[in-house]
């Protein structure tokens, strides 16, 4: 507030009655959406760590044949690749995010002689590529909405620390200066009152 | 063809293989004829085609083997049971590592029958090849070097970022 210079005038009073009134109706809407934002972004921080303990469990329950990966007749490479992870534009929390939809895969079938395992392994490799895209596209959710979640915060702090005290010190300075001014022209009037009846008896 | 067999460690399923397989090439060209050697180069276990030459039940074999791969996965698309023209069924039993070991010791089986009553031939020398492939890729089944497979596949990125 200091620096801040005030009109002390009815005008300005009101000006400022009408920032208080917006302020106070704006700052639990944007509390709110904090709160919305905060509950998300956890709600998401905990399907990420779900879905890492379901990469977890599929690699845990793939390792008892994991060595045959390495054969030396198979270059895993051909067969399977990511092509492009595809998402759809969706509001989450009033935040435009991507949401994961699927992975578009390079397959390559295996021909004939190629070893059964590497059905098992294209299926596993699926299932892992596709979990940890959907981290990629919530990790990403997470930091558009972390970076909202900021904004938010700052206004939040604006009118909780700025806009309404200051509103409300404006209107309390401006009253007190009318109720002032008011007093020292009725305190004027009296005078200029009596002194003109001390003049009319003279 | 019988100083060549005698000088060869003898192999056994599972075990870890005596020779490399250019060890083994090495010492057939130097004691093979070249016609011999040059039909022994057609056997592979891995590739070899059934129209291109080599022992005719070797080649058969390995068609078989294909087409009861194939079978397996169309069986699998059709939902179906699978029916087997020449593998057994148990092979098909356990895990993928399990199941691919089972098909190599049946491999390693009928390559037995293969070469039973021809010793000394030219048979018995590539029965001894496609037995050194079968150990040599059994060695390659390696876990710590499979999980690196599966993770260069999974998370390129990060395995870059990790060089």
């Amino acid at each position: 507030m200091a620096g801040i210079k005030i009109k002390y005038t009815k005008t300005e009073r009101a000006r400022q009655k009408k920032i208080l009134k917006v302020s106070e109706r704006m700052l639990p809407l944007f509390e709110a959406m904090e709160k919305s934002l905060m509950a998300t972004i956890n709600t998401i921080a905990e399907r990420i760590e779900e879905i890492r303990e379901q990469i977890e469990r599929n690699r845990k329950a793939a390792e008892p044949w994991t060595a045959v990966m390495n054969d030396s007749w198979v270059n895993m490479d051909e067969f399977i690749s990511v092509n492009k992870i595809i998402t759809k534009a969706v509001d989450v929390a009033g935040v435009r995010v991507q949401q994961y939809e699927r992975v578009d895969f390079n397959v390559t079938l295996p021909r004939e002689e190629t070893p059964l395992w590497v059905d098992d392994a294209i299926e596993l490799m699926q299932e892992q590529l596709q979990l940890l895209a959907e981290i990629e596209c919530l990790l990403e959710q997470i930091d558009l909405l972390e970076e909202e979640l900021l904004d938010v915060r700052a206004r939040v702090k604006l009118f909780e620390n700025r806009r309404i005290p200051n509103a409300k010190m404006a209107i309390r300075k401006i009253g007190q200066k009318l109720q002032d001014d008011e007093r020292l022209t009725i305190a004027t009037a009296k005078v200029v009152k009596t002194s003109k009846k001390e003049g009319a008896g003279l | 063809m019988v100083y060549l067999m005698t000088s060869l460690p003898s192999l056994t399923f599972g075990q870890e293989p005596p020779i490399s397989m250019d060890e083994f090439n090495e010492d057939a060209r130097n004691q093979l004829s070249a016609k011999h050697f040059r039909t022994l180069t057609l056997v592979d276990l891995e590739k070899m085609d059934a129209k291109k030459g080599g022992i005719k039940s070797v080649s058969t074999l390995v068609n078989d083997v294909k087409h009861d791969l194939a079978e397996v996965r169309n069986a699998k698309k059709q939902n179906r049971q699978v029916m087997f023209g020449r593998l057994p069924k148990a092979v098909l039993s356990g895990n993928p590592l399990q199941r691919e070991e089972n098909i190599m010791k049946w491999q390693w089986e009928e390559l037995d029958t293969i070469e039973s009553g021809k010793t000394f031939t030219l048979t018995e020398v590539m029965v001894y090849k496609l037995k050194l492939q079968i150990l040599l890729r059994l060695q390659s089944f390696d876990k710590s070097k499979g999980a690196e497979v599966l993770a260069s596949v999974v998370n390129p990125s990060k395995n870059e970022e990790g060089k």
